[in-house]
C-alpha cells in the first residue's frame, strides 16, 4: 500500500490532517467546541484536569500529551481554564517541547468566554498559516483493532494486514469500544478497526477514522447504516476500505462526528 | 413575606423553575446525536458523557445520577435516545417513578442509524418545545425552590465576602420555607463538627460526621493524603493556607440555619430545609449530583472565574473580588468582592443575591444560560481501567 499522507513534523506522518483544539479540563469544553465550529478543527468533550489526585495527575496529563502528540495532529491549541489541576501552560509547555505548532490561551487570563473564543479563533488561524498541509509518503500505516468481541477472522485479518504492509497494534476490553480507543491512540494508530461487541453500537474516535465492522447480532444488523462494513465480508474487502480510508475517505463515523473521550483513570475523584 | 415566584408545577409537587426539553443519551456514542439534535431543535438542551454501558462497580452510581438527572423538575419532557439494554430501561422507569410525566424513548435499533435516531429525536423535540413554550408559570409558594450551593476555583476572599454572602440569601430562603443543599464533601474537611452542631437532631449530626469520615477513608485508601491535594495549586495562588481554612469558609455558604437532613450523592431533599449532600469538590460532578437531587437553581462562588453551567439548572455566578468580576465580565452574573473593599456590607450583597436567585427563578438567563454552558461529568468512586 503506498499511501499519500501528511507530514505533521515530529508527529510523523498522518492520513488526516486535524487541528486539536485541545481543552485541559471539563471546564474549558465548551469554549473549546465553539472555537473549533468556527475554525474546523476537532474537540472533544471529557470530564477530567480536575479534582483528580495521586497517580491519575500524571496519569491523565501524559494522555492529553499523547492525542497532541498524534500523527494525525497538524497542530494544537491547548485551552485552560486557569485554576485546575492540569494547569494548560505546563501542558502546553510539555506539547511544545516536542511539536512547535502548540499554543495554549486560558480563559481567566482572556477576558472571559467572548475574550478568549476570539483569542483562540486567531491563535488557530496563526496555526493554520504557519502550519500548512505538505504532503508526504506514509512508509508504514499503523492500525489499531478494536478486539470487543470474538471475530473468528482474526488472525487471518492480522496476517493480511501485515502482509499487505501494515504494522497492526490489538487492544481488546470486554466492556466498550472507549476504553480500547483511547490505548490505541496512545499507541499512535492512524486508524482503527473496530469490532464493538454484540450489544455495543458502532462509535467512533476523534484525531482517528473508525472503520466499524458489524457483527451478526440483532443491534448491529438492524443498525446496518452505521458500519462500514459486515463481518461476513471482512477479508474480501477490507484492504480496499482501509486504502480508501487512509487516502482520505470519510468512514461513517467521521461523518456522524461521533465518539468521546474516556480517559484511563485509576482513583475516584474528588 | 408574600412569595413571588412563578413557576411550573410538577404532578409530583415539585416545581420547575425551568421548561427544558431535555435530550439524554444513555450510552456515550449517543451524545453526538444528541448535541446534534439539540443545537438543531433551537430549544432543547444536552449534555454528553463517557458511560458506555461498563457494568462496573459504579454502575449504581451512574444508573442514580442519570435517573434523577432525567427527572430533575426542570425538564418539561426529557427524550431518551437509547441502543436497548436492560439497564438503559432500568433508568427510564426510574425515572418515571420519580415523576417524570413526559418522555419519549427513540433507541437506535428501531431508528435503524444514528442518523435516523437524530431525525426522529428531532421531530419529537419540536413538538415537546411547540408544547412546552404554551405552558404559563403560575404563581408559586417558597418552597418551590430547591437551592444547591457551590463554591470553585476559591481564594483568600471566599470565606469573607461571596460565601457568606450566600449563606444571608440561604438563611432567608430556608426561613421563608425553601430548600438549600450545601454539598462538596471535600469542601467541608474539618468543619463538618460545626455543620454537625447545628444538625436539628443527633442523629443527623452523626451522620454528617461519618459522612465526611467515609469520604476521607475512600482517599486514604488510595494511600493519598487529601491535604496533599486540597488546597488546590489555584486555590493556594489565591492565598489559601490549608485545607481547613478552605472548609471554614466554604461552609459559610451554608449560612447559620439548623441541618435538616443529609443527603447521598444525587439523593433528592423531600422535606423544606437546609440539607448537606455528599459530593465531589469537582465543580461539574457536584453539579450532576445537584441535578439528580432535584435542584433547581444554584448559586456558584468564584475567586478565579469559571464558565460552567448546568443543561438543566440556572447557575448564577458570584465572584469573592472586584479584580476578576471586571476582568472576565462574561463569566459572572454577580460581584462580591464590594464587601472587601467597604463599598456594600455582608447583609447588603446577601440581599442583591437573593433577589437574583427570584428573578432567576422566574425566568431571567444567568450568565452561563446566555451563554449555552451545559457541562457534564459522571460522578465515579472506583477506577475506570485495569492498568
Amino acid at each position: 500500500m503506498a499511501i499519500q499522507g501528511f507530514d505533521h513534523g515530529n508527529r510523523g506522518v498522518g492520513i488526516r490532517h486535524h487541528q486539536l483544539i485541545l481543552p485541559s479540563v471539563v471546564c474549558s469544553t465548551h469554549v473549546s467546541r465553539r472555537i473549533a465550529n468556527q475554525v474546523g478543527a476537532v474537540t472533544f468533550a471529557h470530564q477530567h484536569g480536575c479534582g483528580i489526585i495521586g497517580e491519575d495527575v500524571a496519569g491523565i496529563d501524559n494522555f492529553f500529551v499523547a492525542l497532541a502528540d498524534h500523527p494525525n495532529v497538524n497542530s494544537v491549541l491547548a485551552v485552560g481554564l486557569g485554576c485546575e489541576t492540569i494547569q494548560s501552560q505546563e501542558l502546553a509547555a510539555k506539547l511544545l517541547a516536542r511539536n512547535e505548532s502548540t499554543q495554549y490561551r486560558i480563559i481567566q487570563e482572556s477576558g472571559g468566554v467572548e475574550g478568549t473564543v476570539a483569542a483562540g479563533v486567531k491563535a488557530a488561524n496563526e496555526l493554520s498559516a504557519s502550519y500548512p498541509k505538505q504532503q508526504a509518503a506514509l512508509s508504514q500505516l499503523r492500525i489499531g483493532i478494536d478486539k470487543g468481541r470474538a471475530v473468528a477472522e482474526l488472525d487471518a485479518l492480522v496476517a493480511l494486514l501485515e502482509k499487505s504492509g501494515a504494522e497492526v497494534v490489538t487492544a481488546e476490553s470486554p466492556e466498550s469500544s472507549a476504553e480500547t480507543f483511547s490505548r490505541l491512540a496512545e499507541a499512535k494508530a492512524h486508524l482503527i478497526i473496530s469490532f464493538p461487541g454484540d450489544f455495543q453500537p458502532a462509535s467512533g474516535f476523534p484525531l482517528i477514522p473508525v472503520i466499524n465492522v458489524a457483527g451478526t447480532g440483532p443491534l448491529h444488523q438492524a443498525t446496518a447504516g452505521d458500519f462500514d462494513i459486515q463481518e461476513s465480508n471482512l477479508l474480501g474487502e477490507i484492504l480496499g476500505l482501509v486504502d480508501a480510508v487512509a487516502q482520505g475517505a470519510e468512514t461513517i463515523a467521521e461523518r456522524n462526528q461521533s465518539g468521546e473521550i474516556r480517559a484511563p483513570r485509576v482513583v475516584r475523584s474528588v | 413575606m408574600q412569595s413571588p415566584l412563578k413557576a411550573y408545577p410538577r404532578a409530583n409537587g415539585a416545581w420547575g423553575l425551568r421548561n427544558h426539553v431535555l435530550i439524554l443519551p444513555l450510552h456515550s456514542a449517543l451524545s453526538a446525536p444528541a448535541r446534534k439534535t439539540a443545537d438543531a431543535s433551537r430549544g432543547a438542551v444536552s449534555i454528553s458523557h463517557d458511560w458506555s454501558g461498563e457494568k462496573d462497580s459504579d454502575l449504581a452510581r451512574i444508573l442514580f445520577t442519570l435517573t434523577g438527572y432525567a427527572a430533575n423538575p426542570n425538564n418539561y419532557a426529557t427524550i431518551f435516545l437509547t441502543i436497548g439494554s436492560p439497564e438503559e430501561q432500568a433508568i427510564i422507569d426510574g425515572a418515571q417513578s420519580l415523576g417524570l410525566e413526559r418522555f419519549t424513548t427513540i433507541s437506535l435499533a428501531q431508528s435503524g442509524s444514528m442518523e435516523k435516531l437524530h431525525q426522529e429525536a428531532l421531530t419529537v423535540a419540536h413538538e415537546y418545545l411547540d408544547a412546552a413554550r404554551k405552558v404559563e408559570r403560575v404563581p408559586a409558594p417558597w418552597s418551590a425552590i430547591v437551592l444547591g450551593l457551590e463554591c470553585g476555583g476559591s481564594d483568600a476572599l471566599s470565606g469573607i465576602t461571596a460565601n457568606p454572602a450566600l449563606g444571608v440569601a440561604s438563611d432567608r430562603l430556608v426561613e421563608l420555607g425553601a430548600t438549600s443543599v450545601l454539598g462538596e464533601t471535600t469542601e467541608i474537611l474539618g468543619a463538618e463538627h460545626l455543620l454537625a452542631a447545628r444538625a436539628i437532631d443527633p442523629e443527623v449530626g452523626k451522620r454528617i460526621v461519618a459522612m465526611v469520615a467515609r469520604y476521607e477513608a475512600s482517599i486514604n485508601y488510595e494511600g493519598i493524603d487529601i491535604r496533599g491535594a486540597q488546597p488546590s495549586r489555584g486555590n493556594i495562588e489565591g492565598g489559601l493556607s490549608t485545607l481547613e481554612e478552605k472548609s471554614l469558609g466554604a461552609a459559610k455558604k451554608a449560612g447559620n440555619a439548623p441541618l435538616t437532613g443529609v443527603l447521598e450523592f444525587g439523593e433528592r431533599p423531600t422535606t423544606p430545609g437546609l440539607y448537606f449532600m455528599d459530593t465531589p469538590g469537582h465543580d461539574i460532578e457536584q453539579l450532576a449530583g445537584f441535578g439528580a437531587g432535584h435542584i433547581n437553581v444554584v448559586v456558584f462562588t468564584s475567586g478565579r472565574g469559571t464558565p460552567t453551567g448546568s443543561a438543566i439548572m440556572p447557575t448564577i455566578k458570584v465572584s469573592t473580588n472586584t479584580p476578576m468580576y471586571q476582568s472576565i465580565p462574561d463569566l459572572i452574573d454577580l460581584d462580591a468582592g464590594t464587601i472587601a473593599d467597604g463599598i456594600e456590607t455582608l447583609a447588603e450583597v446577601g440581599a442583591r443575591i437573593f433577589d437574583e436567585i427570584v428573578h432567576v427563578a422566574n425566568g431571567k438567563l444567568t450568565r452561563a444560560e446566555q451563554g449555552g454552558h451545559h457541562e457534564f461529568a459522571l460522578s465515579r468512586m472506583y477506577k475506570t481501567v485495569v492498568r
